[in-house]
């Protein structure tokens, strides 16, 4: 079972030491699925979490549940198409086997259910997901990703951000 | 009353595809068909793109052999600048070397996802189980210590990827004329004895002969229904040396029968002489065929099965020993069992970890000379570079202008010469499982798919969100008016 997360400390905070990884999933070739790798530039852009893994990939994969079975704390972020989803939604997802597995994408409970059964332990795992819009063939993010990115970003970091850089 | 029963999508293959069934009246299949019902149009994209953009551009085809669109194009870019195989020229020992080293990783990686994640839980399970339980994750609840080993496995093989190519995914090593970098001592040290984490050479080896063990109490167990399944026949391509055994890098086309006797080999520069294309309305896939033979039986099956068929032998022990077994049981026959594949598969898996081990013991990796630089005027415009992928024989055709933009590619992927064969498997399966049954199960459709996912056929890779990903079968009778319908 999942919750959404109190951000009022500021989750990022507690992502900057060497135990911890941020894993952006998706695509930026393909719009708005870059907005996981979008906060990954982000936290880079703006120095927070220095001793923190950062991660970029495509989708899950198994091999995922053995990199965060090293790891204290993971951050998982991703695009969604959830309509019901305003801006972004921070969630701490359990682990569970939904059977969700292709050889190109896992879910989050998938890989922490895997992480538990054949490693024998579990980091604390939060999972963000932003609301995208576009997923054609094409650079950039649509103005109305990049504002939720940001808002992701400044609820996540406990204060108020500068503007990002102009799309692509 | 007639019936179309239609599986859409397909799961556990890589991209989108949908079986359709019609039957008749008395329930009986009329035909049976696999659409691929995705276009991508790399072959338009790279039109006008600088020359050398080509490996790094059409390797975003896939995220899974990623590897052989490199190499394949880089085996081109070698041609055009005129230091390529097409002009008789094979780049520096080292270069080729690291470029094998790489295409052997990608193959254990590669088969070991198709087999161990998606192929081992229904072994294990059969393919009536559950669908919730005929998947890696039911796997992971019934036996955690074997796919603990399996993670562990495609981790190494991932490793050496982001090694050799400086990423795990779409990364970089080969230029034209030879490679950007070698091994140093340190990283084929670590690959050799391991360190934390990550697997020594020694249980890589002792994982890929589990996993062909898996197959062989699988296939003691179900031997009836394992060697009935799909039994559809054709020709056997696949890269070969001189000596008729399979290259995974370079060597000739080579065709042979049920016989293994000789059909046809050739250079593959010479390729449009020997092979055409058709194309169906149904079907963004086309339907490659060998030209003397015509399109029924110049048709081909590629890919693990293929090239356990084609070759005489293996060049690395315990592989060849596997093989023994494996051309024993078909008394020097072709073998035209569908689920077979999954054998040549762990076979390969064992060859690809011997390959490498072999490779990280040559010192020619650490040596210097990467490069070939082309002669003056050495310029051709054109390359063609063939692979054996994990899932077949992949070609890859560019022209080049003067001013070294791509004029126009062709790119024929190993699911794409295979596409006959699978639709003759679904045929076969569709009239084993389903003639005459008055009720559709869920082990029927399933079998259907089993015998997709036995060509682990790449239709290719989309954009992932969070979600996604149902499957909704469609009974429709022969008027067009939906029976039933249900998702999982």
């Amino acid at each position: 079972m999942s919750g959404r997360v109190d951000l009022s400390l500021g989750l990022l905070q507690g992502l900057s030491g060497p135990s911890c990884l941020i894993y952006g999933v998706g695509n930026d070739g393909r719009q708005d699925d870059g907005l996981g790798w979008a906060f990954i530039d982000w936290v880079e852009a703006h120095s927070l979490c220095p001793e923190a893994e950062l991660h970029r990939n495509y989708q899950l994969q198994l091999e995922d549940a053995e990199l965060i079975s090293h790891k204290q704390r993971v951050l998982f972020v991703d695009a969604s198409k959830d309509a019901r989803l305003d801006s972004f939604e921070l969630t701490q997802p359990a682990p569970k086997m939904d059977f969700s597995f292709t050889s190109h994408a896992i879910s989050v409970p998938s890989i922490l259910a895997t992480c538990l059964q054949c490693f024998g332990r579990l980091p604390e795992v939060h999972l963000l997901a932003i609301r995208g819009y576009e997923w054609e063939l094409q650079m950039g993010l649509t103005p109305a990703a990049r504002k939720n990115l940001l808002a992701a970003a400044s609820e996540l970091s406990g204060h108020r951000l500068p503007a990002l850089a102009p799309a692509c | 009353m007639g019936r179309k029963l239609v599986i859409d999508p397909v799961t556990r293959i890589e991209g989108h595809g949908k079986v359709v069934v019609h039957l008749d009246d008395q329930n009986r299949v009329v035909d049976a068909k696999l659409h691929v019902v995705e276009f991508r149009g790399f072959e338009k994209f790279i039109q006008g793109h600088p020359y050398w953009e080509a490996p790094m551009f059409l390797q975003r085809i896939c995220g899974i052999c990623f590897v052989s669109h490199h190499l394949c194009g880089a085996k081109v870019l070698d041609d055009i600048v005129g230091v390529g195989l097409k002009s008789g020229i094979q780049v520096t020992p080292t270069a080729e070397k690291m470029r094998r080293l790489g295409h052997y990783a990608q193959m254990l990686q590669s088969h070991q996802t198709a087999y161990f994640y998606l192929i081992v839980p229904e072994m294990m399970f059969g393919m009536d189980a559950p669908p919730e339980q005929r998947n890696i994750l039911g796997l992971i609840e019934a036996n955690p210590d074997l796919v603990k080993r399996a993670v562990m496995l495609r981790k190494w093989g991932q490793e050496v990827l982001k090694t050799v190519f400086g990423k795990k995914m779409h990364g970089i090593s080969s230029v034209p004329g030879g490679v950007n970098k070698n091994l140093d001592a340190a990283e084929r040290d670590r690959f050799l004895k391991g360190e934390d984490g990550l697997l020594g050479m020694d249980r890589v080896i002792e994982y890929a002969i589990e996993g062909l063990e898996l197959f062989y109490d699988f296939h003691r167990q179900h031997r009836a229904q394992v060697d009935r399944f799909g039994v559809v026949p054709a020709l056997n391509m696949s890269l070969a040396d001189a000596e008729g055994n399979v290259d995974y890098y370079h060597g000739l086309i080579r065709v042979v029968d049920e016989n293994k006797k000789l059909v046809t080999e050739f250079d593959y520069h010479d390729y449009l002489e020997h092979i055409s294309e058709a194309v169906e309305d149904w079907s963004y896939m086309k339907f490659p065929f060998l030209k003397g033979l015509g399109r029924e039986a110049g048709s081909v099956r590629v890919g693990p099965l293929a090239r356990m068929n084609v070759t005489r032998s293996l060049s690395t022990p315990l592989a060849q020993e596997a093989l023994e077994r494996f051309h024993a049981y078909t008394h020097g026959r072709a073998n035209n069992m569908t689920l077979h594949y999954n054998w040549a598969r762990a076979i390969e898996i064992l060859h690809a970890a011997e390959l490498i081990r072999d490779l990280l013991n040559d010192p020619d990796l650490q040596k210097e000379d990467l490069v070939l630089t082309p002669a003056p005027g050495a310029w051709t415009g054109e390359g063609v570079g063939v692979v054996e992928a994990p899932r077949g024989t992949l070609l890859h055709h560019y022209r080049a202008n003067a001013n070294g933009a791509i004029e126009s590619a062709n790119i024929i992927v190993s699911t794409t010469q295979n596409n006959m064969v699978i639709n003759r498997t679904v045929r076969s399966v569709a009239e084993e499982y389903l003639d005459g049954q008055a009720q559709i199960t869920e082990g029927m459709m399933n079998a259907l798919e089993v015998g997709i996912r036995a060509y682990d056929p790449c239709l290719s890779c989309a954009t992932h969100a969070l979600g996604q990903m149902p499957l909704v079968v469609s009974v429709y009778d022969a008027a067009g008016a939906l029976v039933d319908e249900r998702a999982r």
